[in-house]
């Protein structure tokens, strides 16, 4: 299906949104998702919600060591993820995706075995929590350097139109990464090269306790792409349906060899940066209560529940078979007990060397 | 037999490679209709067109982190660096992805790619044109480096390099990229990594050198022929993997070494060879392992030759050796 018209204009003034916060259809076509997949989206929604809560369990249980709360970003991730195709397209997401992962079809319990380091981690313990990766749903795994993954974004992009595979790439960052060298240089390249590829903002106001306005003196994310000869659009990310749609768009841009898109999801973290932060030194309590009022999933239940598709008990039901799946997961990840340590020194050559074998002689002895 | 200088084996050696296989492509600042500042990729963009020659933005960072994004989803990309100076806006590319994608992702990914650039003094560019960064990439675990010193190397070392699942660093002498000529066989041939050549066998004093300052070592080898000592001259070819066998083997014959590079000496990897053989063979030296380097400044535009490790700074050295 090729198409020449499109729903959506760039570089627009408000942000594009399909619900309003009483959860109306606000949206200028038709609604075309059955209520099974408006259901399956607030599953979604729902089930990164309760996994992040999850995360903060065991945290606390010390299981894990590190998290990265994502609550708020739930619409713009699960809009995302739904807007590739999984498994085909290639997604390089930063460390605050874990619902658009889950969603993707990340399994859970690997997700969890990433979180604690265990035997069940395909990337084997090697990096700390909220960086997982899945090569067998080309999810790239992730980096630490804020915006190092976007050039290699482009890179596959690139080599996805020159194979002419029909493949989209998704890169996904936070507000902080836009000031980055490397993000600007990713772009600009995707730019000449009208590579395939959606670069995705998931804009929470702060880097850390930097709030947007000392981050840019653009007033919008999404502005920048001018500078890169490509649409920008400004969405409201605790919309999951503008989310999902504009999304879709910017994929079918890219697989028609339409070239790139930036889209910036405004949204909301609730919580601090990571469990090392406290956000109470940077930002009012008022403010994140402001937000929370506009919670995607708070948004997408009124909005269901005007179709007939949600009532507070259906939801509660819910939320209960959704943990029940997440803690069968997270019992599967730590059964597999931890990654011993001599599995160090594999895997950072193709090829034996010398000097490792050595090295793994030194940490033998000491064990 | 073809003789072919440093930078025609490196020409040669991308072509080959891209006839080979079509996944290897090239891509960096003017290697397109340019040829590449030095002319390393000259007529490549003619034969094999822009999607597999590819003219990029002036950014660094974007050209090496592309690559590893082409690398992973599939290709064999050698990227150009214009000059080794240029490469620190791409080092984080280098460090925090290349380097630890395989490692990272536990084998999920890896990054078989090549970042070529010439790199070293003796070309009157001061010091953003004459650095030799190797210690960087041999510092940081994950990358495998190569500095080749004659065509023939250049030419069997690019081509494994271009085949190698790892990302390599291939750093180019560029001040021998047309003052060596040599005859280079037709037929197709590899070098593996990893292994040093013993370009002189010696008995008295084992000269390690590696890309440049190789030719110097050789040179100084010939004076001290003259003063009737017997120097031994091995070419490391390769930092990353680097061969320990072949230099132990060399000092526990000689009993002593210099070793000699272009870069400044502190943290160098002359310093971590010498005290490889100094571990290793302390009751086999009859004199403590010199390193005859760069010095520990930034390489000033003058004096341009005096920066590196001269026949002289070698003898120099040679002769504290034997006096010890």
């Amino acid at each position: 299906m090729i198409k020449d018209t499109w729903r959506f204009e760039p570089f627009n003034e408000e942000p594009i949104r399909l619900i309003d916060e009483e959860g109306n259809w606000i949206g200028e076509f038709d609604l075309d998702l059955s209520d099974q997949e408006l259901q399956e989206l607030y599953r979604h929604l729902v089930r990164g919600r309760l996994l992040d809560e999850r995360y903060q369990i065991i945290l606390r249980q010390g299981k894990t060591s590190f998290v990265a709360p994502s609550a708020g970003h739930e619409g713009a991730q699960v809009g995302l993820a739904k807007a590739v195709r999984p498994g085909f397209d290639w997604i390089f997401p930063y460390y605050r995706d874990k619902t658009l992962l889950a969603t993707l079809g990340y399994p859970v319990e690997l997700l969890y075995a990433q979180m604690m380091a265990t035997r069940l981690d395909p990337n084997k313990g090697r990096q700390m929590p909220e960086h997982p990766g899945l090569r067998e749903l080309n999810v790239f795994t992730v980096a630490s350097p804020i915006a190092s993954h976007a050039p290699p974004a482009v890179g596959a992009a690139i080599s996805a139109k020159i194979q002419g595979t029909g493949q989209v790439v998704l890169t996904t960052f936070g507000d902080g990464a836009t000031s980055e060298g490397d993000w600007h240089a990713a772009l600009n390249f995707a730019g000449a090269q009208g590579a395939p590829i959606v670069f995705a903002a998931e804009n929470n106001r702060y880097a850390i306790s930097v709030n947007f306005e000392k981050q840019s003196g653009s007033p919008r994310i999404a502005d920048k792409a001018h500078a890169y000869g490509f649409p920008g659009y400004q969405v409201d990310g605790m919309d999951v349906l503008a989310s999902l749609y504009v999304a879709r768009e910017a994929v079918e841009r890219a697989r028609q060899g339409l070239g790139p898109s930036l889209v910036e999801f405004l949204v909301y973290r609730y919580g601090p940066h990571s469990s090392a932060d406290d956000d109470r030194v940077y930002r009012s309590r008022e403010e994140v209560e402001f937000w929370r009022k506009k919670d995607p999933i708070l948004r997408f239940e009124r909005f269901l529940e005007k179709r007939g598709l949600w009532t507070p008990e259906a939801g509660e039901k819910l939320r209960e078979e959704v943990k029940a799946e997440l803690l069968a997961a997270e019992e599967k990840a730590e059964a597999a007990g931890p990654v011993p340590p001599e599995w160090m020194f594999d895997d950072l050559y193709s090829t034996p060397y010398w000097l490792l074998e050595e090295q793994r002689g030194i940490l033998l002895a000491e064990l | 037999m073809a003789t072919l200088n440093i930078v025609q084996a490196v020409k040669r050696a991308l072509d080959e490679e891209m006839a080979r296989d079509e996944r290897v492509v090239v891509l960096g600042e003017d290697v397109g209709k340019r040829g590449g500042v030095f002319l390393a990729t000259e007529g490549l963009y003619q034969k094999y067109g822009p999607d597999r020659v590819i003219d990029t933005p002036l950014a660094e960072a974007a050209i090496i982190g592309a690559a590893v994004g082409m690398a992973t989803h599939g290709l064999r990309p050698v990227a150009e660096i214009q000059f080794a100076d240029y490469v620190f806006p791409g080092f984080d590319q280098l460090v925090s992805q290349a380097a630890k994608l395989r490692y990272r992702s536990g084998g999920q990914f890896s990054a078989p790619m090549v970042v070529r650039m010439p790199s070293g003094g003796g070309v009157k560019g001061g010091h953003h044109h004459s650095q030799s960064p190797e210690a960087y990439f041999t510092h940081t675990a994950g990358l495998k480096v190569v500095v080749p010193s004659t065509p023939t190397d250049t030419l069997g070392l690019l081509k494994t390099a271009i085949r190698d699942d790892d990302p390599v660093v291939f750093m180019e002498p560029k001040r021998l990229y047309r003052a060596i000529k040599e005859e280079v066989p037709d037929e197709e041939f590899t070098i593996p990594l990893g292994q040093a050549r013993i370009r002189r066998e010696g008995t008295d004093l084992t000269l390690i050198a590696y890309g440049g300052p190789t030719v110097e070592a050789l040179k100084a080898a010939d004076e001290l022929t003259k003063a009737g000592v017997s120097a031994e001259v091995l070419d490391l070819r390769s930092l990353v993997p680097w061969d320990k066998e072949t230099v132990l083997n060399s000092v526990a014959k000689t009993g002593r070494a210099l070793v000699i590079a272009e870069a400044p000496r502190t943290a160098s990897f002359a310093s971590e060879v010498a005290a490889t053989v100094m571990e290793e063979l302390l009751d086999q030296l009859m004199s403590p392992v010199y390193r005859v380097t760069g010095f520990d400044t930034p390489y000033p535009y003058v004096p341009d030759r005096e920066y590196m490790p001269t026949v002289t700074r070698i003898l120099n050295f040679a002769k504290k050796a034997l006096d010890y």
